[in-house]
C-alpha cells in the first residue's frame, strides 16, 4: 500500500519518540490557540442550542414541523440520518481498512477517522428516535420482555436498522477507545509530570493539575505499556477493526433495503445497496479529508500529516468518485434500457422536475469535483482536498434528499401524491445535529490526542533517522550501569532495568529468562508494541481471536435463534404472505449483533487477560517509569516468592555487552 | 516515582465499574418489575367507593345473578353499571333505614347517579365487546376473577395486552359450556383438553391466526 504512494516522507526525519509525544499531547495539555478554540466552540455550542430548541419544539408539536406529510413521510430527517450514518460508515471503513492492511502511515488519519465515525454515529443515532411520533417509546423497537406479549417484527429492515445502529455505536466507541488507550497513558504520564512540577513549586493550580492527571489515569485504566498488554492490544485493535468493516456492509445493507425492499418506484433496484455503500464511504472519506485538513491547519501538524497522506486521501477520493460515477451511470443505463415506465418516470422527474436543483447538486457534487484529483498538485494541496471533500459531502446529502423526496412525492396512486417543501425546522434540525457533532469534536480536540501517538511512533521507529540517533546517544551514555547498593531495606517487589530500545530489552529479557522462572515474573514495558520481547516472555501464540470468535458466534447464533423462535413459534403473524421460517431476513441483524457481541467479548478479554484496570501498581514505583510511555523500555523481574534472587538478576543484567542488552539503569523496587 | 493513585483507588474503581454493570442490568429489571407490580396495575387494590357495596354478599351469599344488575352483558359491548333504580328494587323494601345505604337513597331522591370508581379499564384504542365473549363461552371470572368472594371489589387481572393475547392465541384453554359461563368458581374440567377444541368448533370461534390479527381489537 505504501509502495504505491510516491514521493515525500511519511514523517519528518527529525521526529523522535519523545518529540511525537510532546507535539501531540501539547494540544490537550496546553491548549494552543485557545481563543480560536473558544470562538469555534461558541459557534458550535450555539448550533447545539438550536438543536435543543428544535428538539423541544419537535417533542411538543411532532414531526409535522419538518414539513413531512402523509405521502412524504421521510424527508430531511431520514436524509440526515442516512447521511450521518454514511459519513460514519465511510470513516470507520477508512480507519478499519488502513489498520487491517497495516498501512504504517495511518496514525495521522486513523484517530480523526475513528472519532468522526463515533461522533457521526452519535448524530445519526438520534434521528431514528426523534423522527418517531412518540420518541419516548423508541425502545418498543427493541426485543425486550414486554407486557404486550409482542416481539418486534424481525422481517422488517426498520428493525434491522435499530440493531445496526446500536451495534455500530458499540463498535465505534470500542475501536476509538482501544486505539486511544495507550495514548491516554502517555497523556496521563505527561500530565503527572506537569502535576509534580506544579506541586514542587507550589503553583496555585497544582490541585487542578493533579486532578487532570488522575482523570486521564482513570480513563487509561492503568495501562502500563507492558509487552503482554501490547500483544493483546494489537490483536484487539485489529479484530475490532475487522468487525467494524463487516458491520459497515451490514449497516448500509439495512439502510438501503429499507428503500429497496419497498415497492416504491425508483427504490427497488438491486444496485441500491451497492450505491449506498459507495456513496457512504465516499462521503465519509470526504468529511474525514475536510476535518484532517482543518486540524492540520489549526494545530500545525504538518510534521505528522504529510503531503503523502494528502496524496493517499486524494487518490482514495478519486477512486470512490469514479465508483460513484459508475453507480449513477449504471442506474441510468439499466433503467432506460430495461426498467419499467414508473422507474423511468422517477429518473426523468429527478432531472427535470420540481427537485431538479437537488438532483443536479447530488450528481455534480459527487461526480465532478473528484476529477481534479487526477492532478498530483491538486491532491497534495490541502485546500483543494478539503474543497473536494466538502463538495462530496454536500453532494451525498443532496443524493439522499433526491432519492427520498422525488419518489415519495409521486407514488403509484394519484390519490397519495402530495407536494413537499423543505421547512425551516428541517434545516434547523440538521444544522443542530452538525452543532452536536462539532461541539463533541471540539471537546475531543481539546482534551484528547488528535493524532495517534502510538502509530506515529511506530512509523518513526522504522522511518525516522532521528529516533535511531537518540537511541544510540542514550545507549552510549550509559557506559556502566551498576546495581544500587541500597540492598534490602524495604520488602522487595522486584528488579527493574531501563533500556533505550526494544532490541536491548529483548536481548536482556532473553538473558535473564533462564533464571529460575518459577520465582520470577518477567515483563517488558515500553511506548510501542514490542513483538520481539514475546519469545523471551513465553507469550508467543497467545491470541484474543478465540474470544472474539466465540463472542461473535454465540451472539450471532443467539440473535438468529431468537428471531426464529419469535417469528416461527412464539409470535406467529401472517405478514405479506411471508413464510413462518423466513430466515434470510434475519441474517442482516444477526450479523450486526454478532459483530457487537464479538466486540464486547474482545473488550472483556482485553481487560481480563491484561489484569486491567489496575490504577495503582508497583511498576509505577520504578524511578523514571513515566518514560515507559515516552522513549524508554523497562524490564521488570517481579519476585514471586521468598527465594527470589535479586542480586543474581542484577549481575546478569550488568554483565551484558553494550548495544546488546546492557541496561541504562538497574533498580530495586520496593513493594 | 510517585504513584498517581493510592491502592484504595483500585478498589473504588472496581466497585464503581461493578456498580455500573449492576445498574445496567438491575435498573431495567427494576423498571420491568415496577411496571408489572400491583402498585402500577392496581390488581388487588379495592378503592373506596361511594358506599361499601359487597359483591360477596349480593352475588355470593344471596345468589343474585350477574345479569340482574349488569343487564346488557349478553347484548351489548358494555356490561352496564346498574342505575340507582336497580338498587332500589330491593332497598326500597329492605334495609330502608340503614345509614350505610343513605347515599343510595340520596341518589334516588335527588336523581343524581352514584359515582362509582371504575376498576376495569381498557384504553380507547381497544375495541372490546362483552356480548361476544359471554355468548361464546368465556365466563365472567376468566377476566374479573371470583367476584363472589370479593367483600370490596378489586381488579383481579391487569388488562395488559399479554392477558388478552393469552386467550386469543389459545381460546380452547378457557372456553366453557354455556351453563358454566356464570359460574364464578369455574376451574377447567379434567377433560378441557378434549372438550375445549370441540366447544371452539361449536361456538364457531376462529382460533389463533384470526383472533390475533391486530384489527380484531384495534379497529
Amino acid at each position: 500500500m505504501v509502495g504505491a504512494v510516491s514521493g515525500g516522507p511519511l514523517i519528518r526525519p527529525d521526529e523522535t519518540l519523545q518529540g511525537i509525544g510532546g507535539t501531540v499531547t501539547a494540544i490537550p495539555l496546553t491548549h494552543p490557540g485557545n481563543r480560536r478554540w473558544w470562538i469555534a466552540f461558541a459557534g458550535a455550542a450555539s448550533l447545539l442550542g438550536l438543536f435543543l430548541l428544535t428538539l423541544g419544539y419537535l417533542l411538543v408539536t411532532g414531526p409535522g414541523i419538518w414539513g413531512n406529510n402523509n405521502a412524504v413521510v421521510w424527508a430531511l430527517d431520514i436524509a440526515s440520518y442516512d447521511w450521518w450514518i454514511g459519513v460514519a460508515s465511510g470513516s470507520l471503513l477508512v480507519s478499519g481498512i488502513l489498520l487491517l492492511v497495516g498501512a504504517e502511515w495511518r496514525g495521522a488519519v486513523n484517530r480523526v477517522a475513528e472519532t468522526l465515525a463515533l461522533l457521526a454515529t452519535a448524530a445519526a443515532g438520534l434521528y431514528p428516535i426523534i423522527h418517531l411520533g412518540r420518541p419516548w417509546f423508541f425502545f418498543w423497537n427493541l426485543p425486550y420482555p414486554n407486557t404486550y406479549d409482542l416481539w418486534p417484527q424481525f422481517r422488517s429492515p426498520l428493525l434491522w436498522d435499530a440493531i445496526d445502529i446500536v451495534s455500530f455505536l458499540v463498535i465505534c466507541v470500542s475501536l476509538w477507545f482501544i486505539g486511544l488507550l495507550p495514548d491516554l497513558a502517555t497523556l496521563r504520564d505527561r500530565a503527572q509530570v506537569e502535576a509534580m512540577r506544579q506541586a514542587d513549586i507550589k503553583a496555585p493550580t497544582r490541585k487542578l493539575a493533579l486532578l487532570r492527571a488522575q482523570v486521564y489515569g482513570i480513563v487509561a485504566s492503568g495501562w502500563r505499556g507492558s509487552a503482554a498488554h501490547w500483544q493483546i492490544w494489537v490483536q484487539a485493535y485489529r479484530t475490532v477493526a475487522l468487525l467494524g468493516v463487516l458491520l459497515v456492509v451490514s449497516v448500509q445493507t439495512g439502510a438501503s433495503v429499507m428503500l429497496a425492499g419497498s415497492l416504491m418506484p425508483g427504490w427497488h433496484s438491486t444496485l441500491v445497496p451497492v450505491s449506498f455503500l459507495v456513496n457512504a464511504v465516499y462521503s465519509g472519506v470526504g468529511v474525514t479529508a475536510v476535518i484532517v485538513m482543518l486540524i492540520r491547519l489549526v494545530y500545525g501538524l504538518d510534521a505528522l500529516v504529510t503531503a503523502r497522506h494528502l496524496d493517499v486521501l486524494g487518490r482514495l477520493l478519486l477512486c470512490l468518485g469514479c465508483a460513484s460515477a459508475y453507480c449513477y451511470a449504471a442506474e441510468y443505463f439499466d433503467t432506460f434500457l430495461n426498467g419499467d415506465a414508473q422507474a423511468r418516470g422517477v429518473l426523468a422527474r429527478r432531472m427535470t422536475g420540481e427537485y431538479a436543483l437537488v438532483s443536479w447538486t447530488a450528481i455534480l457534487g459527487l461526480v465532478l469535483p473528484a476529477q481534479i484529483l487526477w492532478s498530483r498538485r491538486a491532491r497534495t494541496a490541502p485546500l483543494a482536498l478539503a474543497a473536494v471533500g466538502l463538495l462530496v459531502a454536500i453532494g451525498a446529502y443532496a443524493d439522499h434528499v433526491m432519492v427520498l423526496v422525488v419518489t415519495l412525492t409521486q407514488d403509484f396512486l394519484p390519490s397519495s401524491r402530495l407536494p413537499y417543501g423543505v421547512d425551516i425546522w428541517g434545516i434547523a434540525t440538521f444544522a443542530g445535529s452538525i452543532g452536536l457533532f462539532l461541539t463533541l469534536l471540539l471537546l475531543f480536540l481539546r482534551y484528547l490526542p488528535a493524532v495517534s501517538i502510538v502509530e506515529s511512533r511506530r512509523l518513526a521507529l522504522t522511518e525516522s533517522p532521528a529516533v535511531r540517533d537518540a537511541t544510540h546517544a542514550a545507549a552510549s551514555r550509559a557506559a556502566a550501569a551498576r546495581p544500587e547498593d541500597n540492598a534490602a531495606s524495604a520488602p522487595l517487589w522486584g528488579v527493574s532495568a531501563s533500556f533505550a530500545s526494544q532490541g536491548d530489552l529483548a536481548a536482556a529479557l532473553q538473558a535473564v529468562s533462564g533464571i529460575r522462572p518459577d520465582h520470577v515474573h518477567l515483563d517488558g514495558h515500553g511506548p510501542v508494541p514490542m513483538p520481539r520481547t514475546l519469545r523471551a516472555l513465553g507469550l508467543e501464540g497467545r491470541s484474543i481471536l478465540p474470544y472474539a470468535l466465540a463472542g461473535a458466534l454465540l451472539g450471532g447464533a443467539g440473535f438468529f435463534g431468537m428471531c426464529l423462535y419469535a417469528t416461527a413459534y412464539d409470535y406467529v403473524f401472517l405478514i405479506g404472505g411471508r413464510p413462518r421460517l423466513s430466515w434470510p431476513s434475519f441474517v442482516v441483524p444477526s450479523i450486526s449483533f454478532a459483530m457487537m457481541a464479538g466486540c464486547v467479548a474482545i473488550h472483556l478479554a482485553l481487560l481480563v487477560l491484561n489484569r486491567l484496570p489496575r490504577l495503582n501498581h508497583p511498576a509505577f514505583n520504578i524511578p523514571g517509569f513515566l518514560r515507559a510511555s515516552d522513549d524508554r523500555f523497562f524490564l521488570t523481574a517481579e519476585a514471586r516468592d521468598e527465594s527470589f534472587d535479586a542480586e543474581r538478576i542484577e549481575r546478569r543484567l550488568a554483565g551484558l555487552p553494550a548495544e546488546a542488552g546492557r541496561p541504562l539503569e538497574i533498580r530495586r523496587i520496593p513493594r | 516515582m510517585a504513584q498517581l493513585f493510592t491502592p484504595g483507588a483500585d478498589a473504588l474503581y472496581r466497585l464503581a465499574l461493578m456498580t455500573g454493570v449492576a445498574c445496567l442490568v438491575g435498573l431495567p429489571v427494576l423498571a420491568a418489575g415496577i411496571v408489572r407490580s400491583n402498585y402500577v396495575t392496581g390488581v388487588g387494590v379495592a378503592p373506596a367507593q361511594p358506599l361499601p357495596f359487597s359483591h360477596k354478599h349480593h352475588a355470593g351469599e344471596l345468589g343474585v345473578d350477574c345479569r340482574y344488575c349488569h343487564t346488557t352483558v349478553e347484548k351489548e359491548a358494555t356490561a352496564g353499571i346498574p342505575p340507582t333504580h336497580t338498587c332500589m328494587t330491593c332497598h326500597s323494601q329492605i334495609w330502608t333505614g340503614s345509614d350505610m345505604l343513605k347515599p343510595v337513597r340520596d341518589s334516588y331522591a335527588q336523581d343524581k347517579p352514584l359515582e362509582w370508581k371504575r376498576l376495569n379499564k381498557l384504553p380507547q384504542y381497544v375495541y372490546y365487546n362483552h356480548s361476544v365473549h359471554v355468548t361464546k363461552g368465556i365466563g365472567c371470572s376468566t377476566c374479573h376473577g371470583d367476584v363472589t368472594s370479593m367483600q370490596m371489589t378489586y381488579r383481579a387481572n391487569a388488562f395488559e395486552m399479554q392477558f388478552c393475547l393469552d386467550c386469543h392465541r389459545a381460546p380452547e384453554k378457557y372456553v366453557r359450556t354455556p351453563d358454566q359461563v356464570w359460574n364464578m368458581t369455574w376451574k377447567p374440567p379434567a377433560d378441557q383438553a378434549s372438550l375445549g377444541p370441540k366447544l371452539v368448533e361449536q361456538y364457531h370461534i376462529r382460533g389463533g391466526a384470526r383472533l390475533t390479527e391486530c384489527g380484531i381489537c384495534h379497529r
